[in-house]
């Protein structure tokens, strides 16, 4: 359940947030998030990476669709790719990445100062 | 342990972001460039799909409206000029922003600063030559004597600095991504330096190569091979024209000394052969209207995106439509509801070297006469990507830079050779004379238009509503003593100097002459009755001949003729010279399949250069194999020099194929013409053999492979390769592999004015818009769009519109 909360809340900070601000930032508001919502650590990296992972893929493909412009199969060759379904690719494939470090990152920060107050608390 | 594992995370994290936003060597910083909401996927947009309303330009003292129609050409309609040329600056800018930066980039040396070590000697040379030197004695001369074009310049960077400051990363032009480097402010300097630019792409001279073979040659045979003027010279003021004035040519003083030494610099880079432009204008007298017609087609490098922008530019006092240069204000090829004009390269020697004796090694006196006279130090400070800067000191004399010393592209120690050029003073003013032409009403105001242009010299063609058509041959032009400037002179021997330049009103120039046309084609612009010297290495001699004796010819002329005359590709070399080859092929010792095939395709071959035709293939390699074989002794003989033009070596094969010139002292008895015609011939089905093997078909258009090449060659993906167009050098239609029609424009001048434009590119300079290379097919049929002038009221074909405030 956290896990799919975690993802809807990463594509949705990528979908708003990346509007406005560069990839680095979302990064950044993923590892938060992660440090609030707490999912465990796989949950963290696939949550995260599949989140920005499926935003990014999902933004592209709707530019793609609604310019109908021959620009990714211009920057597939020009990137040596190919194609432009490479493009497409590589786009989700580095969108995952970042989203998927930046969860894990969150969760292990998370785990790394809940230690002591936990604890604590247990006496 | 939690501690390491977050660590190692979070740095993986931290490179991976911090390598996505950068450039790691030749890579663009992936992560930014594939980041759908700020990267390369923002450029797929068209410009329709991103139409805003309304914009906001500063410093407007009323409302500009930009009406796109349907091909993306702008229609500005503003209050004043100030205005105006503020709302040029913003909308090229927005469409066209990259290229603008790239292009005064490298008019700078500035592009080691973007591609690294790679560009250092460009750079240097770019420099060294005093574009930058020239362009800012451009700007001080606008400060003290003309505030007023000053203040347009500026208002027109204003623009391009508002849109530049108002660019998100989305928006950002693709090529930065790419490059990884952010836009910098535009400056009045910028667009003067682009106009010198200019004069660097269409100014060659050939002092060098001449100065090498008047020593290789001897003078005797140097005048031989490379005369002054054709035997069937057709210039560009026609013949029949009387020189009135009274000429200043000076006399060739006595017993001068030129440098002797014969020279191994590495010559400057040249005007692309091919590189060249047509124009004409025909009077009511010859077309069915009864109104005059003008034609223009500036032959340059075809490049993405293209060098040109369409723009209609309205103020309530005037309206003005054609194709302008991104960076410079105002249109420069074309016409308002009065006047049409058009340019092409008036080509004349105004560039030439003077050899520097320096005091001693600091450089800081050279000799001038009896005296010792002091120098200049410029430093030029050219940053590097991934190195330090390189400081280059460059010497300026009172003769203009030196450029070749010991540390520049030159073998030799004690070789100092400085440049003169019209693009080095600053008391010139070609902004202005182009804002005047947009403006212009008739013949008197043109004329006066022209009177503060310098460089590059054109010829300016012209036609008016009111009948009249003229030519006149515009640029600041040296006087000269004969043969002054044709090989690098001793810049000790005060005689050498130039003395002084030929008077405006002496600039060849003819109105309404009695043949009905006017028109240019990079030839000879005079015949040698013209009271001054005149010189040239790189005259043309065939599409002038074409278009006189086709304009001469021609009654009823319609638009449409003018438009195929434009598209025009008959070969008049070929038709020339092809018969004599045929002819000295006889006794060919090939007879093989192939050789008769090739044989009868050229013999079956009409001599025009469409896209479908073996015969201009054929031909072009084989003449181009002959002329190599020729002149193959001449130049491998070490040092730089030129060979004879295409004419003169037809004219030797046609009149003398005996000539001693043919033999080869290498090999064994006498050859003759015969001798190359066969071995070009061999050569022909040696490099036939290999081309159907590899690639098939041998038709023009495949063979030629016209490619109009993005900006930066690397990038392939942008450029569009392989068009299926005619046409070639020396041919009226002179597309071409790299070089040809960059802007074809027809215009008639009758009541309402008629008028069509076309260009191989498209409004967008977004590799990613469908405006970016949609007059590319159009182009290559020879087809145009239409240019008619619009009222700001005409609702129809409109794209979008735009109201800046």
């Amino acid at each position: 359940m956290k896990f799919l909360l975690f993802t809807l809340l990463c594509a949705l900070l990528v979908v708003f947030l990346n509007l406005i601000a560069p990839f680095w930032v979302v990064m950044i508001a993923i590892a938060s998030v992660a440090t609030l919502v707490r999912p465990s650590g796989w949950a963290g990296f696939f949550g995260g990476g599949v989140g920005m992972g499926l935003a990014w893929l999902g933004q592209a493909l709707l530019i793609s669709m609604s310019t109908s412009s021959t620009l990714p199969d211009k920057m597939g060759i020009l990137m040596g790719l190919g194609s432009g379904l490479a493009v497409f690719g590589l786009t989700t494939a580095l969108g995952f990445i970042l989203g998927g470090l930046s969860g894990l990152t969150g969760v292990l920060f998370r785990n790394l100062i809940q230690k002591k107050p936990s604890d604590v608390y247990l006496g | 342990m939690k501690i390491l594992s977050f660590l190692s995370v979070l740095l993986l994290t931290c490179v991976l972001a911090i390598g996505g936003a950068n450039s790691i060597g030749q890579l663009p910083p992936l992560a930014f460039l594939l980041d759908p909401n700020q990267g390369f996927w923002q450029n797929s947009y068209s410009e329709d799909q991103l139409a805003e309303e309304a914009l906001s330009l500063e410093n407007l003292q009323a409302p500009v409206e930009v009406v796109y129609d349907e091909q993306l050409i702008p229609h500005l309609y503003a209050e004043n000029e100030l205005d105006l040329y503020r709302a040029q600056g913003y909308i090229t800018a927005k469409h066209r922003l990259w290229q603008m930066e790239f292009q005064t980039r490298a008019a700078a040396g500035r592009l080691a600063e973007l591609v690294g070590p790679m560009a250092l000697e460009l750079d240097r040379m770019t420099r060294r030559k005093g574009l930058a030197y020239g362009a800012e004695l451009g700007i001080d001369y606008l400060k003290k004597e003309d505030p007023a074009t000053l203040a347009l310049v500026e208002a027109y960077a204003d623009g391009v600095n508002q849109y530049i400051g108002q660019l998100t990363d989305a928006r950002l032009p693709i090529e930065y991504k790419i490059l990884n480097y952010k836009p910098e402010a535009w400056s009045a300097y910028k667009s003067l330096l682009l106009l010198k630019y200019m004069s660097d792409m269409l100014v060659g001279d050939r002092d060098l190569e001449y100065s090498n073979l008047k020593k290789i040659l001897g003078k005797a045979k140097l005048d031989r091979l490379y005369p002054e003027f054709p035997k069937e010279n057709d210039p560009v003021i026609e013949k029949e024209r009387i020189w009135e004035f009274q000429s200043l040519y000076p006399p060739k003083p006595d017993s001068l000394n030129y440098p002797e030494e014969t020279l191994q610099l590495e010559a400057l880079t040249q005007p692309i052969e091919g590189t060249g432009s047509n124009n004409w204008a025909v009077s009511g007298k010859k077309t069915k209207n009864g109104h005059p017609i003008l034609a223009n087609d500036p032959h340059l490098s075809l490049n993405l995106p293209s060098l040109w922008y369409s723009m209609q530019l309205s103020t309530p006092a005037h309206t003005v439509k054609g194709a302008t240069l991104p960076g410079a204000l105002g249109v420069i090829s074309g016409f308002n509801h009065d006047i049409a004009w058009g340019v092409t390269n008036a080509t004349k020697d105004t560039r030439d070297w003077f050899k520097i004796t320096f005091q001693n090694a600091s450089r800081k006196a050279y000799k001038y006469g009896q005296e010792w006279k002091a120098t200049e130090f410029r430093i030029e400070e050219i940053k590097i990507k991934g190195q330090e800067t390189y400081l280059d000191t460059v010497v300026y004399t009172h003769y203009g830079p030196v450029v070749y010393d010991k540390t520049f592209k030159s073998d030799r120690q004690d070789v100092n050779f400085a440049l003169r050029w019209i693009v080095h003073q600053g008391n010139s003013n070609e902004q202005k004379t182009f804002l005047q032409l947009n403006k212009a009403k008739n013949h008197a105001a043109y004329t006066e238009a022209l009177m503060t242009y310098a460089a590059p010299a054109q010829n300016f063609v012209f036609a008016s509503k009111t009948g009249d058509i003229a030519m006149r041959i515009q640029g600041k032009f040296p006087l000269k003593w004969k043969e002054q400037g044709k090989f690098f002179m001793d810049g000790a021997d005060p005689r050498m100097e130039w003395q002084g330049y030929i008077p405006f009103e002496h600039n060849p120039n003819t109105l309404n002459p009695e043949r009905g046309f006017v028109s240019s084609a990079n030839q000879h612009p005079v015949d040698s009755t013209y009271p001054y010297y005149t010189f040239d290495h790189s005259y043309e001699h065939y599409r002038n001949r074409r278009l006189n004796s086709k304009l001469a010819g021609m009654e009823q002329i319609t638009v449409d003729d003018m438009k195929a005359l434009q598209y025009d590709s008959y070969n008049l070399q070929a038709a020339e010279s092809l018969p004599i080859l045929l002819n000295l092929l006889t006794g060919n010792t090939n007879s093989s399949k192939d050789a008769q095939k090739y044989l009868s395709d050229l013999k079956a071959w009409d001599y025009f250069a469409d896209p479908n035709k073996k015969g201009q293939t054929l031909y072009s390699i084989w003449f181009a194999e002959t002329v190599e074989s020729i002149w193959r002794e001449l130049m491998d003989q070490g040092s730089p020099v030129v060979r004879p033009n295409n004419y003169q070596t037809i004219a030797l094969m046609r009149d003398n194929p005996e000539d001693e010139v043919f033999d080869v002292h290498m090999a064994a008895g006498i050859q003759t013409a015969h001798y190359h015609v066969q071995v070009g011939f061999d050569s022909l089905l040696v490099a036939m053999k290999k081309w159907e093997a590899d690639e098939g078909t041998y038709e023009w258009a495949n063979y030629k492979k016209t490619t109009i090449q993005h900006l930066v060659p690397n990038f392939k993906a942008f450029s569009v390769p392989d068009v299926y167009t005619g046409g070639g050098p020396g041919i009226l239609n002179a597309t071409g592999n790299r070089h040809g029609a960059s802007w074809r424009m027809v215009v008639e001048l009758g009541p309402t004015v008629k008028a069509f434009g076309i260009y191989p590119g498209g409004q967008s300079g977004n590799p990613g818009s469908r405006f970016y290379a949609n007059f590319i097919p159009i182009w290559a049929s020879g087809d145009y769009v239409n240019f008619d002038l619009k009222k700001k009221e005409d609702q129809s074909g409109i794209l979008f519109k735009t109201i800046l405030n």
